[in-house]
Protein backbone atom coordinates (compact mmCIF):
# COMPACT_ATOMS: atom_id res chain seq x y z
CA UNK A 1 0.00 0.00 0.00
CA UNK A 2 1.05 3.56 -0.49
CA UNK A 3 1.93 5.33 2.70
CA UNK A 4 -0.97 7.65 3.34
CA UNK A 5 0.10 11.15 4.25
CA UNK A 6 -2.33 11.84 7.05
CA UNK A 7 -3.84 15.27 7.23
CA UNK A 8 -6.77 16.53 9.26
CA UNK A 9 -9.03 16.31 6.25
CA UNK A 10 -8.23 12.67 5.53
CA UNK A 11 -10.96 10.24 6.37
CA UNK A 12 -10.48 6.49 6.30
CA UNK A 13 -11.71 4.45 3.38
CA UNK A 14 -14.75 2.79 4.88
CA UNK A 15 -16.02 0.86 1.90
CA UNK A 16 -13.85 -1.50 -0.12
CA UNK A 17 -12.73 -0.10 -3.44
CA UNK A 18 -15.23 -0.86 -6.15
CA UNK A 19 -13.80 -2.77 -9.02
CA UNK A 20 -12.82 -1.01 -12.16
CA UNK A 21 -15.69 -2.83 -13.89
CA UNK A 22 -18.20 -1.27 -11.52
CA UNK A 23 -16.93 2.24 -12.30
CA UNK A 24 -17.06 1.40 -16.02
CA UNK A 25 -20.76 0.60 -15.63
CA UNK A 26 -21.36 3.86 -13.77
CA UNK A 27 -19.69 5.88 -16.52
CA UNK A 28 -21.67 4.04 -19.17
CA UNK A 29 -24.92 4.66 -17.28
CA UNK A 30 -24.07 8.37 -17.09
CA UNK A 31 -23.31 8.42 -20.79
CA UNK A 32 -26.31 6.38 -21.95
CA UNK A 33 -29.04 7.32 -19.47
CA UNK A 34 -27.72 10.43 -17.72
CA UNK A 35 -28.07 8.34 -14.57
CA UNK A 36 -27.94 10.55 -11.48
CA UNK A 37 -27.58 7.53 -9.26
CA UNK A 38 -24.51 6.28 -11.12
CA UNK A 39 -23.01 9.77 -11.03
CA UNK A 40 -23.52 10.08 -7.28
CA UNK A 41 -21.80 6.73 -6.73
CA UNK A 42 -18.91 7.82 -8.91
CA UNK A 43 -18.78 11.13 -7.03
CA UNK A 44 -18.68 9.31 -3.71
CA UNK A 45 -15.82 7.22 -4.94
CA UNK A 46 -13.73 9.84 -6.69
CA UNK A 47 -14.47 13.36 -5.40
CA UNK A 48 -12.63 12.88 -2.07
CA UNK A 49 -9.63 11.44 -3.95
CA UNK A 50 -9.72 14.33 -6.40
CA UNK A 51 -9.73 16.82 -3.53
CA UNK A 52 -6.75 15.02 -2.05
CA UNK A 53 -4.99 15.17 -5.44
CA UNK A 54 -5.62 18.90 -5.79
CA UNK A 55 -4.29 19.58 -2.25
CA UNK A 56 -1.10 17.70 -3.12
CA UNK A 57 -0.79 19.81 -6.26
CA UNK A 58 -0.71 22.89 -4.03
CA UNK A 59 -4.36 23.97 -3.89
CA UNK A 60 -5.74 25.31 -0.61
CA UNK A 61 -8.72 23.30 0.73
CA UNK A 62 -11.39 25.62 -0.71
CA UNK A 63 -9.76 25.62 -4.15
CA UNK A 64 -9.30 21.86 -3.92
CA UNK A 65 -13.04 21.46 -3.24
CA UNK A 66 -13.79 23.70 -6.21
CA UNK A 67 -11.45 21.80 -8.56
CA UNK A 68 -12.68 18.38 -7.39
CA UNK A 69 -16.24 19.53 -8.07
CA UNK A 70 -15.28 20.96 -11.45
CA UNK A 71 -13.57 17.69 -12.38
CA UNK A 72 -16.80 15.82 -11.59
CA UNK A 73 -18.83 18.34 -13.63
CA UNK A 74 -16.54 17.65 -16.57
CA UNK A 75 -16.88 13.89 -16.00
CA UNK A 76 -20.67 14.33 -16.30
CA UNK A 77 -20.34 16.40 -19.44
CA UNK A 78 -17.69 14.30 -21.15
CA UNK A 79 -18.94 10.85 -20.13
CA UNK A 80 -19.93 10.11 -23.72
CA UNK A 81 -16.29 10.40 -24.70
CA UNK A 82 -15.23 7.69 -22.27
CA UNK A 83 -14.18 4.52 -24.07
CA UNK A 84 -13.68 1.52 -21.78
CA UNK A 85 -11.52 -0.15 -24.42
CA UNK A 86 -8.91 2.60 -24.10
CA UNK A 87 -8.68 3.48 -20.42
CA UNK A 88 -9.73 2.40 -16.95
CA UNK A 89 -12.17 4.83 -15.31
CA UNK A 90 -9.54 6.01 -12.82
CA UNK A 91 -7.10 6.74 -15.66
CA UNK A 92 -9.70 8.70 -17.61
CA UNK A 93 -10.79 10.71 -14.56
CA UNK A 94 -7.13 11.29 -13.73
CA UNK A 95 -6.62 12.87 -17.17
CA UNK A 96 -9.56 15.20 -16.66
CA UNK A 97 -8.24 16.24 -13.23
CA UNK A 98 -4.66 16.65 -14.44
CA UNK A 99 -5.66 18.83 -17.36
CA UNK A 100 -7.84 20.96 -15.10
CA UNK A 101 -5.11 21.52 -12.52
CA UNK A 102 -2.52 22.37 -15.17
CA UNK A 103 -4.92 24.96 -16.56
CA UNK A 104 -6.11 26.40 -13.24
CA UNK A 105 -3.22 25.92 -10.82
CA UNK A 106 -0.19 26.10 -13.11
CA UNK A 107 -1.80 28.28 -15.77
CA UNK A 108 0.04 26.38 -18.45
CA UNK A 109 -1.04 24.76 -21.65
CA UNK A 110 -0.70 21.02 -21.89
CA UNK A 111 -0.41 19.95 -25.47
CA UNK A 112 -1.82 16.52 -25.98
CA UNK A 113 -3.15 14.31 -28.71
CA UNK A 114 -6.92 14.12 -28.45
CA UNK A 115 -7.88 10.61 -27.46
CA UNK A 116 -11.61 10.82 -27.92
CA UNK A 117 -13.54 7.78 -29.04
CA UNK A 118 -13.99 9.47 -32.39
CA UNK A 119 -10.33 10.24 -32.91
CA UNK A 120 -9.01 8.09 -35.66
CA UNK A 121 -5.80 6.42 -34.82
CA UNK A 122 -2.98 6.69 -37.30
CA UNK A 123 -2.48 3.71 -39.52
CA UNK A 124 -0.23 1.26 -37.86
CA UNK A 125 2.66 0.72 -40.15
CA UNK A 126 5.27 -2.01 -39.91
CA UNK A 127 6.50 -2.27 -36.35
CA UNK A 128 3.33 -0.68 -34.99
CA UNK A 129 1.69 -2.31 -32.01
CA UNK A 130 -1.72 -3.84 -32.27
CA UNK A 131 -2.44 -3.66 -28.59
CA UNK A 132 -3.21 0.05 -28.53
CA UNK A 133 -6.91 -0.54 -27.93
CA UNK A 134 -6.38 -2.78 -24.94
CA UNK A 135 -6.95 -1.06 -21.66
CA UNK A 136 -4.14 -1.50 -19.17
CA UNK A 137 -5.16 -3.95 -16.46
CA UNK A 138 -5.99 -1.94 -13.33
CA UNK A 139 -5.75 -4.86 -10.92
CA UNK A 140 -2.24 -5.74 -11.98
CA UNK A 141 -1.34 -2.07 -11.71
CA UNK A 142 -2.48 -2.00 -8.11
CA UNK A 143 -0.20 -4.93 -7.33
CA UNK A 144 2.63 -3.19 -9.10
CA UNK A 145 2.33 0.03 -7.13
CA UNK A 146 2.50 -2.03 -3.95
CA UNK A 147 5.78 -3.60 -4.98
CA UNK A 148 7.69 -0.60 -6.34
CA UNK A 149 10.80 0.21 -4.28
CA UNK A 150 10.46 3.40 -2.25
CA UNK A 151 13.10 5.30 -4.22
CA UNK A 152 11.18 4.70 -7.47
CA UNK A 153 7.77 5.37 -5.95
CA UNK A 154 9.07 8.62 -4.45
CA UNK A 155 10.10 10.12 -7.80
CA UNK A 156 6.86 8.95 -9.41
CA UNK A 157 4.74 10.52 -6.68
CA UNK A 158 6.69 13.78 -6.68
CA UNK A 159 5.93 14.09 -10.40
CA UNK A 160 2.32 12.87 -10.43
CA UNK A 161 1.19 14.45 -7.16
CA UNK A 162 3.40 17.42 -6.42
CA UNK A 163 3.81 18.47 -10.02
CA UNK A 164 7.60 18.60 -9.88
CA UNK A 165 9.64 18.40 -13.07
CA UNK A 166 12.50 15.93 -13.23
CA UNK A 167 15.06 18.62 -12.42
CA UNK A 168 12.96 19.90 -9.50
CA UNK A 169 12.76 16.35 -8.15
CA UNK A 170 16.55 16.10 -8.40
CA UNK A 171 16.90 19.29 -6.37
CA UNK A 172 14.32 18.17 -3.80
CA UNK A 173 15.98 14.79 -3.25
CA UNK A 174 19.55 16.00 -3.80
CA UNK A 175 20.15 13.46 -6.55
CA UNK A 176 21.39 14.03 -10.12
CA UNK A 177 18.89 14.51 -12.96
CA UNK A 178 20.13 11.28 -14.55
CA UNK A 179 19.21 9.34 -11.40
CA UNK A 180 15.70 10.82 -11.39
CA UNK A 181 15.24 9.76 -14.99
CA UNK A 182 16.62 6.28 -14.48
CA UNK A 183 14.29 5.70 -11.49
CA UNK A 184 11.37 6.88 -13.63
CA UNK A 185 12.40 4.51 -16.41
CA UNK A 186 12.75 1.59 -13.99
CA UNK A 187 9.33 2.23 -12.46
CA UNK A 188 7.77 2.52 -15.91
CA UNK A 189 9.52 -0.63 -17.11
CA UNK A 190 8.10 -2.59 -14.17
CA UNK A 191 4.68 -1.12 -14.82
CA UNK A 192 4.79 -2.22 -18.43
CA UNK A 193 6.09 -5.67 -17.50
CA UNK A 194 3.32 -6.06 -14.91
CA UNK A 195 0.76 -5.24 -17.55
CA UNK A 196 2.15 -7.90 -19.80
CA UNK A 197 3.92 -5.76 -22.31
CA UNK A 198 7.20 -6.73 -23.82
CA UNK A 199 9.97 -4.57 -22.48
CA UNK B 1 6.44 6.06 -41.94
CA UNK B 2 8.76 4.01 -39.78
CA UNK B 3 9.75 5.83 -36.63
CA UNK B 4 13.02 4.79 -35.05
CA UNK B 5 13.65 7.41 -32.38
CA UNK B 6 11.21 8.08 -29.56
CA UNK B 7 10.98 10.17 -26.40
CA UNK B 8 12.69 8.74 -23.32
CA UNK B 9 10.33 6.74 -21.08
CA UNK B 10 11.06 9.30 -18.35
CA UNK B 11 9.73 11.98 -20.73
CA UNK B 12 6.55 9.98 -21.35
CA UNK B 13 6.07 9.68 -17.58
CA UNK B 14 6.55 13.45 -17.26
CA UNK B 15 3.94 14.09 -19.97
CA UNK B 16 1.49 11.77 -18.16
CA UNK B 17 2.18 13.52 -14.85
CA UNK B 18 1.64 16.90 -16.52
CA UNK B 19 5.05 18.24 -15.58
CA UNK B 20 6.59 18.70 -19.03
CA UNK B 21 6.92 22.33 -20.04
CA UNK B 22 4.65 23.73 -22.75
CA UNK B 23 7.29 23.56 -25.46
CA UNK B 24 8.34 19.99 -24.74
CA UNK B 25 4.74 18.81 -24.42
CA UNK B 26 4.01 20.34 -27.83
CA UNK B 27 6.89 18.47 -29.49
CA UNK B 28 5.98 15.21 -27.74
CA UNK B 29 2.30 15.52 -28.76
CA UNK B 30 3.32 16.27 -32.37
CA UNK B 31 5.42 13.09 -32.35
CA UNK B 32 2.67 10.99 -30.78
CA UNK B 33 0.14 11.89 -33.47
CA UNK B 34 2.12 9.65 -35.78
CA UNK B 35 3.46 7.17 -33.25
CA UNK B 36 1.10 4.45 -31.95
CA UNK B 37 3.94 3.04 -29.84
CA UNK B 38 4.26 6.21 -27.82
CA UNK B 39 0.49 6.81 -27.57
CA UNK B 40 0.19 3.37 -26.07
CA UNK B 41 2.98 4.07 -23.60
CA UNK B 42 1.37 7.36 -22.63
CA UNK B 43 -1.91 5.51 -21.95
CA UNK B 44 0.02 3.12 -19.70
CA UNK B 45 1.66 5.96 -17.80
CA UNK B 46 -1.74 7.65 -17.41
CA UNK B 47 -3.15 4.35 -16.14
CA UNK B 48 -0.50 4.55 -13.43
CA UNK B 49 -1.69 8.10 -12.69
CA UNK B 50 -5.23 6.76 -12.35
CA UNK B 51 -4.13 4.02 -10.01
CA UNK B 52 -2.17 6.46 -7.85
CA UNK B 53 -5.25 8.70 -7.74
CA UNK B 54 -7.43 5.76 -6.69
CA UNK B 55 -5.04 4.92 -3.85
CA UNK B 56 -4.93 8.44 -2.41
CA UNK B 57 -6.48 8.85 1.01
CA UNK B 58 -9.88 10.50 0.77
CA UNK B 59 -10.16 14.16 1.76
CA UNK B 60 -13.62 15.01 3.01
CA UNK B 61 -15.53 17.26 0.63
CA UNK B 62 -17.04 20.43 2.05
CA UNK B 63 -20.66 20.04 3.14
CA UNK B 64 -22.59 21.02 0.03
CA UNK B 65 -20.17 19.35 -2.39
CA UNK B 66 -22.56 17.15 -4.30
CA UNK B 67 -25.35 19.74 -4.25
CA UNK B 68 -22.93 22.32 -5.67
CA UNK B 69 -21.96 19.92 -8.43
CA UNK B 70 -25.60 19.35 -9.43
CA UNK B 71 -26.13 23.10 -9.43
CA UNK B 72 -23.15 23.64 -11.71
CA UNK B 73 -24.38 20.90 -14.00
CA UNK B 74 -27.86 22.41 -14.18
CA UNK B 75 -26.53 25.87 -14.90
CA UNK B 76 -24.98 24.51 -18.10
CA UNK B 77 -26.55 21.11 -18.59
CA UNK B 78 -25.53 20.37 -22.14
CA UNK B 79 -23.21 17.46 -22.65
CA UNK B 80 -19.96 18.63 -24.12
CA UNK B 81 -19.74 17.70 -27.78
CA UNK B 82 -16.73 15.52 -28.46
CA UNK B 83 -13.82 17.54 -29.68
CA UNK B 84 -13.05 16.70 -33.25
CA UNK B 85 -9.45 16.17 -33.88
CA UNK B 86 -8.03 18.99 -35.90
CA UNK B 87 -7.10 17.76 -39.33
CA UNK B 88 -3.41 17.84 -40.01
CA UNK B 89 -2.54 20.15 -42.83
CA UNK B 90 -1.98 18.76 -46.27
CA UNK B 91 1.78 19.20 -46.13
CA UNK B 92 2.11 16.83 -43.20
CA UNK B 93 2.21 19.35 -40.37
CA UNK B 94 1.01 17.67 -37.15
CA UNK B 95 -2.43 18.89 -36.06
CA UNK B 96 -1.23 20.15 -32.66
CA UNK B 97 0.97 22.66 -34.50
CA UNK B 98 -1.79 24.21 -36.61
CA UNK B 99 -2.75 26.81 -33.96
CA UNK B 100 0.80 28.12 -34.20
CA UNK B 101 1.31 27.67 -37.95
CA UNK B 102 -2.13 28.03 -39.44
CA UNK B 103 -0.99 28.29 -43.03
CA UNK B 104 0.99 25.06 -42.83
CA UNK B 105 4.66 24.69 -43.58
CA UNK B 106 4.27 26.32 -47.00
CA UNK B 107 3.45 29.76 -45.60
CA UNK B 108 6.01 29.92 -42.78
CA UNK B 109 7.77 33.28 -42.73
CA UNK B 110 11.33 32.04 -42.49
CA UNK B 111 14.22 34.20 -41.38
CA UNK B 112 17.61 33.30 -42.74
CA UNK B 113 20.25 33.01 -40.02
CA UNK B 114 23.32 32.09 -42.00
CA UNK B 115 23.46 30.67 -45.51
CA UNK B 116 21.73 27.28 -45.45
CA UNK B 117 20.03 27.71 -42.06
CA UNK B 118 16.67 29.40 -41.59
CA UNK B 119 14.36 29.56 -38.64
CA UNK B 120 10.91 30.58 -37.50
CA UNK B 121 10.12 31.10 -33.82
CA UNK B 122 6.71 29.93 -32.59
CA UNK B 123 5.09 32.47 -30.30
CA UNK B 124 2.62 32.03 -27.49
CA UNK B 125 4.35 29.05 -25.88
CA UNK B 126 5.81 29.50 -22.41
CA UNK B 127 9.29 27.97 -22.57
CA UNK B 128 11.14 29.78 -19.80
CA UNK B 129 14.59 30.72 -21.06
CA UNK B 130 14.22 28.36 -23.99
CA UNK B 131 12.06 28.52 -27.08
CA UNK B 132 10.16 26.53 -29.67
CA UNK B 133 11.22 27.08 -33.25
CA UNK B 134 11.26 25.56 -36.67
CA UNK B 135 14.69 25.16 -38.15
CA UNK B 136 15.30 24.55 -41.84
CA UNK B 137 18.69 23.10 -42.69
CA UNK B 138 19.79 22.92 -46.33
CA UNK B 139 21.35 19.70 -47.66
CA UNK B 140 24.91 19.21 -46.46
CA UNK B 141 24.73 22.04 -43.93
CA UNK B 142 25.95 21.36 -40.40
CA UNK B 143 24.60 22.90 -37.21
CA UNK B 144 27.70 23.79 -35.18
CA UNK B 145 28.70 21.57 -32.27
CA UNK B 146 26.67 22.46 -29.22
CA UNK B 147 25.50 21.27 -25.84
CA UNK B 148 22.44 22.38 -23.97
CA UNK B 149 22.05 24.20 -20.69
CA UNK B 150 18.83 22.25 -20.28
CA UNK B 151 17.15 19.68 -22.46
CA UNK B 152 16.47 19.81 -26.18
CA UNK B 153 13.73 17.97 -28.01
CA UNK B 154 13.75 17.82 -31.78
CA UNK B 155 11.07 16.38 -34.03
CA UNK B 156 11.90 15.89 -37.70
CA UNK B 157 9.04 17.13 -39.88
CA UNK B 158 10.70 16.71 -43.30
CA UNK B 159 13.99 15.45 -44.64
CA UNK B 160 16.57 13.94 -42.33
CA UNK B 161 19.81 14.56 -40.48
CA UNK B 162 22.67 12.54 -39.10
CA UNK B 163 24.56 13.23 -35.90
CA UNK B 164 26.67 11.36 -33.35
CA UNK B 165 23.55 9.51 -32.14
CA UNK B 166 22.17 8.29 -35.43
CA UNK B 167 20.01 9.12 -38.42
CA UNK B 168 16.78 11.01 -37.78
CA UNK B 169 13.99 11.00 -40.36
CA UNK B 170 10.47 12.44 -40.51
CA UNK B 171 8.55 11.46 -37.37
CA UNK B 172 11.68 10.71 -35.32
CA UNK B 173 12.13 12.55 -32.06
CA UNK B 174 15.53 13.25 -30.51
CA UNK B 175 15.17 13.62 -26.74
CA UNK B 176 18.49 15.04 -25.58
CA UNK B 177 19.94 15.46 -22.11
CA UNK B 178 21.98 18.50 -21.12
CA UNK B 179 25.05 16.26 -21.35
CA UNK B 180 24.67 15.47 -25.04
CA UNK B 181 27.13 17.17 -27.37
CA UNK B 182 26.12 16.90 -31.00
CA UNK B 183 26.55 18.29 -34.49
CA UNK B 184 23.66 17.48 -36.84
CA UNK B 185 24.15 17.44 -40.63
CA UNK B 186 21.26 17.47 -43.12
CA UNK B 187 22.10 14.40 -45.14
CA UNK B 188 19.70 14.16 -48.10
CA UNK B 189 18.87 16.21 -51.15
CA UNK B 190 15.99 18.04 -49.47
CA UNK B 191 15.94 20.57 -46.66
CA UNK B 192 15.63 19.10 -43.20
CA UNK B 193 12.80 20.84 -41.35
CA UNK B 194 12.76 20.28 -37.58
CA UNK B 195 10.65 21.44 -34.67
CA UNK B 196 12.97 22.16 -31.77
CA UNK B 197 12.06 22.95 -28.16
CA UNK B 198 14.61 23.94 -25.54
CA UNK B 199 14.23 25.07 -21.96
CA UNK B 200 17.57 26.85 -21.79
CA UNK B 201 19.76 28.56 -24.34
CA UNK B 202 22.02 26.32 -26.41
CA UNK B 203 25.76 26.49 -25.79
CA UNK B 204 27.95 26.43 -28.83
CA UNK B 205 31.37 25.10 -28.16
CA UNK B 206 33.71 26.19 -30.96
CA UNK B 207 35.18 29.70 -31.25
CA UNK B 208 33.56 30.31 -34.63
CA UNK B 209 30.23 28.97 -33.37
CA UNK B 210 30.36 31.19 -30.31
CA UNK B 211 30.77 34.15 -32.61
CA UNK B 212 27.68 32.97 -34.47
CA UNK B 213 25.62 32.61 -31.32
CA UNK B 214 24.44 36.22 -31.07
CA UNK B 215 23.49 36.01 -34.73
CA UNK B 216 21.59 32.76 -34.46
CA UNK B 217 20.12 33.61 -31.10
CA UNK B 218 19.34 30.05 -30.06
Amino acid sequence: MMQAVTTTTDIPDAAPKPSSEEAVRWLQAISAERSRDAFERLYGQFAPKLKSYMIRQGADPATADDLAQETMVQVWRKAEQYDPAKAAPAAWIYRVARNLQIDRLRRRKLHEVELTAEADRPDEGPGGHERADERPDADRLRELVDTLPDDQLDVVRLAFFEGLSHSEIGQRLCIPLGTVKSRMRLAFGKLRAAMGEQL
Amino acid sequence: MTINHHPDDATIMAQAAGVLGEGFSLVVAAHMERCPRCLERLAEAEALGGELLAELPAAEMAGAGLGDVWQRIHEAPAAEPPKLRRPSSSDGLPAVLTPYLDGGLASVRWRSLVPGIRQHVLHGIDSGRGSVRLLGIAPGITIPHHTHGGGEMTLILKGSYVDEIGRFQAGDLADLDPSVHHQPVADTGEDCICLIATDERLRFSGMFSRMLQPLIGI
